[in-house]
């Protein structure tokens, strides 16, 4: 304990200095604001600031990157709440039920959860950093193929409970997720599969013209074709900002039940964050005493995954540092930052680098306040935008997605298939498929089959490896149990419970 | 801000000092460097690390354009037919300026050896033959191969994809130790085999010495080779793979820059000279030797085309004694 207090207070010492916060508040709202247009993502900008982090102390350097990375994720959750449009992996379930709480006049109160739900899971994630850093890490290091795959298992099996139509359509779903998603280089023969022969496709699809286009541009044409009253909900009823009593009950289960289940799943290297904001919804609507409320504006819907998704940023540091895994693209341009000052992640750099590690910790919580700070006044401006005519609204939006999706890779075949995965989404609005549950099968299904072929061959072609494995077993334990439960209400005849309009 | 400062400022420039001084003076505007890999990588920081220095000396900024993706086919390909003015360069490595030339021809729409030309080496990156310690007491090479002579498919090697040059260096040394090994690729790079020998998903690799530093002080991996022409002095213990008994095997990791193939020779001369004056700059050596990466720009433009002409003549003749199946 006299540990934790020591390292926390050094942590500060260094993080408070007057530069070091100049370079948080930078960092956060510049963030903010490439995450609040639609598709201008934190990878570009970081990359440009880069160079700049070579003469920075490699602390402030960080600091400033991980400013950007939160603003980032505060940012893009705005986007998706007000205009349906995902930048990030992390902010594709915050679409679901955050955008139809705008179309109910609700937009302050989503912005205000999403802001305070993630600021408490910010806290509590930075305070289990601090506290358990090295058995934390230690998970991670435990997680090898076979651990990883009977993860993905539970996640796909979670991925059908995400949709609120007939399960029919969510397994296919899912199943349309999975091929997309296999479009590719093959990482363990190396051969190409479902490319027709076009190079530009031997990396796969991309996640980011894929959500776009379904989420953004087919609820664009959708909004278009349907009639007038479609659009007038967003404008006509923009109510209170702050949150009423029965919403503040609702959500803040929900933020508690987030923020664990996203500071676990943060740990896992790799996939953990993107995973977290999918269970935290998955959760909450399993916990929910009325399910059908979710996909209709459910608070709890928004509050859970958005800090589940903000407690796995914060604890997905840990892989990072300690494994030198990039949760993302953008903490894989921190890596870089850190190796151009001589600095490798690893186990040590706890022990090493002192200052670096709990300047960063202690940095994590000033950045989270920051956000808050800048946000909450910045929310009744977020909403006037609905007040932007719909024709004219829509034309930006069309417009940052465009630049966004090109300056992702400098790629204008990507823009392209934006706009292919457009018509699929508003095809998919019209057959009443949820494209939720696709988007997780296109992320998961890869990680899957990568996993199980690579445990195959570390076994040998035995699959009791998957039994074997302690930790792996235990999740393929859950996922039956989860598969009972997702199919008991079916077979009870009362489906309708979990999945009609659920 | 900046920026547009100096878009303006340069077109202030032009508009007084007319074109015949643009045409004259190489560069007499911003040079973009296309770099066939997302932000962040270890080419990717090479070439931002001259470029801060070309701006420097050249006086107009270098600014990176990151095109990942085909293996580096997309962004040579970018680079190759653009004008060759000096306005496009292009910062490659072994993997996409030697192995995919050769591995993926037919997928190129361009003649790589007749459209691409070599500028100058820029750095070599030293690697590690290295291995887990837990659950495998492997102390030396020796060690090694008669561990996987007693446990035949056994021991497992990770590799940063089938075809990398990680992949090809263990093929040719299992093969010249005449032993068997399970290949488990992992196609996100170093970090990502550096978790797979951590956690036992495989025993042994070819990495980035830099990159295992970390986990080598940690006592996780052991390095019991390095791939490089001489030991290195941070790790003068651990011998080179040729000191060990395997002579030519193992591939130096180069970047290097290229250009499209009709750049006006006074325009390459002027940036292999930049390049010369900037790998003296001690702010860029530190910053390469805390990497451990040497900086080695070629002799002359000459060398530096028969050096690239050699490399590709080096992995025509690797790829045609291991061949890898990439099923198409």
């Amino acid at each position: 304990m006299g540990d934790f207090v020591g390292n926390i207070m050094l942590g500060f010492g260094v993080a408070l200095t007057p530069i070091n916060l100049g370079f948080a508040f930078v960092g956060c709202l510049v963030g903010t604001l490439v995450g609040v247009l639609p598709g201008i993502g934190p990878v570009a900008t970081v990359a440009m600031l880069l160079p700049l982090t070579f003469y920075l102390e490699p602390l402030s350097g960080l600091i400033m990157l991980a400013g950007i990375f939160y603003g980032a994720q505060y940012g893009g959750s705005t986007t998706a709440i007000l205009v349906n449009m995902p930048g990030e992996t992390s902010s594709v379930v915050t679409c679901i039920d955050g955008h139809q709480m705008a179309r109910n006049g609700r937009a302050g109160a989503a912005l205000t959860v999403a802001a305070l739900g993630s600021f408490f899971a910010g806290t509590v994630a930075t305070l289990l950093i601090a506290l358990f850093s090295p058995p934390l890490a230690r998970i991670g290091q435990s997680f090898g193929a076979p651990e990883y795959f009977s993860l993905m298992v539970l996640g796909l099996i979670a991925a059908v409970v995400l949709a609120h139509g007939s399960i029919t359509k969510a397994v296919a779903m899912v199943l349309l997720g999975l091929l997309l998603g296999l479009v590719g280089t093959d990482g363990q023969t190396g051969g190409a599969r479902f490319t027709f022969g076009a190079i530009i496709l031997s990396d796969g699809i991309g996640f980011v013209p894929l959500a776009i286009g379904v989420f953004g541009l087919g609820e664009v044409i959708a909004n278009l074709i349907s009639p007038q009253h479609r659009r007038d909900l967003l404008t006509s009823k923009v109510s209170n900002m702050w949150l009423t009593r029965d919403e503040f009950r609702q959500s803040w289960p929900a933020v508690l039940r987030g923020t664990a289940i996203g500071s676990v799943l943060g740990v896992l290297p790799g996939g953990g964050a993107t995973l977290s904001a999918f269970a935290g919804y998955v959760l909450e609507k399993k916990v929910a005493r009325d399910p059908s409320r979710f996909g209709k504006g459910a608070i709890e819907g928004v509050a859970g995954p958005e800090s589940a998704n903000n407690a796995g940023a914060q604890t997905s540091f840990i892989p990072m540092l300690t494994l030198g895994i990039p949760g993302n693209a953008v903490m894989a341009l921190m890596i870089g930052a850190l190796t151009i000052h001589g600095i490798q992640p690893g186990p040590q750099v706890m022990t090493e680098r002192p200052t670096l590690f709990w300047g960063m910790v202690a940095s994590m919580w000033i950045g989270n306040l920051m956000l808050v700070v800048i946000n909450l006044p910045l929310i009744g401006m977020w909403v006037q935008l609905l007040k932007v005519p719909y024709r004219m609204l829509y034309l930006a939006i069309l417009l940052f997605c465009a630049i966004g999706v090109y300056t992702l890779n400098n790629n204008a075949f990507e823009v392209i298939l934006t706009a292919v995965f457009g018509v699929l989404g508003y095809v998919l609005i019209r057959l009443e498929c949820e494209p939720a549950p696709m988007l997780l099968g296109f992320i998961l299904g890869p990680l899957m089959e990568e996993n199980l072929r690579r445990a195959m061959r570390i076994s040998s072609g035995d699959p009791m490896i998957f039994v074997e494995r302690p930790i792996s077993l235990g999740l393929l334990i859950a996922a039956g149990l989860l598969l009972l439960v997702v199919a008991l209400p079916a077979i009870r005849g009362k489906r309708e419970e979990v999945f009609k309009e659920g | 801000m900046k920026r547009l400062t100096l878009a303006l400022l340069s077109a202030l420039s032009l508009a007084v000092g007319g074109a015949a001084v643009a045409q004259d003076k190489y560069p007499s505007k911003p040079v973009k460097i296309v770099v066939p890999y997302a932000p962040g990588g270890a080419t990717d920081i090479t070439s931002r690390l001259f470029g801060e220095q070309l701006k420097n000396i050249l006086g107009q900024q270098f600014v990176v354009e990151n095109k990942a993706g085909a293996f580096g086919i997309l962004g040579i390909e970018e680079m190759a037919r653009a004008r060759p003015d000096g306005y496009t360069l292009f910062v490659g490595n072994v993997s996409t300026n030697a192995i995919t030339p050769i591995l993926f021809q037919k997928k190129f729409s361009i003649n790589f050896e007749r459209d691409v030309v070599s500028v100058t080496r820029l750095a070599i990156y030293p690697s590690f033959l290295i291995t887990t310690t837990s659950g495998m007491d492997v102390k030396t090479v020796k060690d090694l191969v008669d561990h996987a002579k007693k446990n035949p498919g056994k021991v497992r090697y990770s590799s940063a994809g089938v075809g990398s040059f990680p992949h090809y260096d263990m093929e040719v040394f299992t093969r010249r130790a005449g032993v068997d090994m399970n290949h488990i690729p992992n196609k996100t790079g170093a970090a990502g085999m550096i978790n797979d020998l951590v956690v036992g998903d495989a025993q042994v690799a070819v990495l980035n010495s830099a990159s295992s530093a970390a986990m080598i002080r940690a006592g996780k991996l052991r390095p019991i080779a390095v791939i490089a022409e001489q030991r290195l002095k941070e790790y003068p213990d651990v011998p080179t793979l040729a000191e060990a008994g395997y002579p030519g095997v193992g591939t130096l990791h180069w970047q290097s820059m290229f250009a499209p193939a009709n750049t006006p020779k006074p325009v390459l001369d002027t940036i292999f000279n930049a390049i010369q004056q900037a790998a003296k700059v001690p702010a860029l050596q530190e910053a390469f030797a805390k990497q451990l990466v040497s900086v080695r720009p070629s002799d002359t433009l000459a060398e530096a085309v028969t050096w690239h002409k050699n490399e590709l003549a080096t992995w025509r003749k690797i790829t045609s004694e291991v061949k890898i199946d990439l099923t198409e």
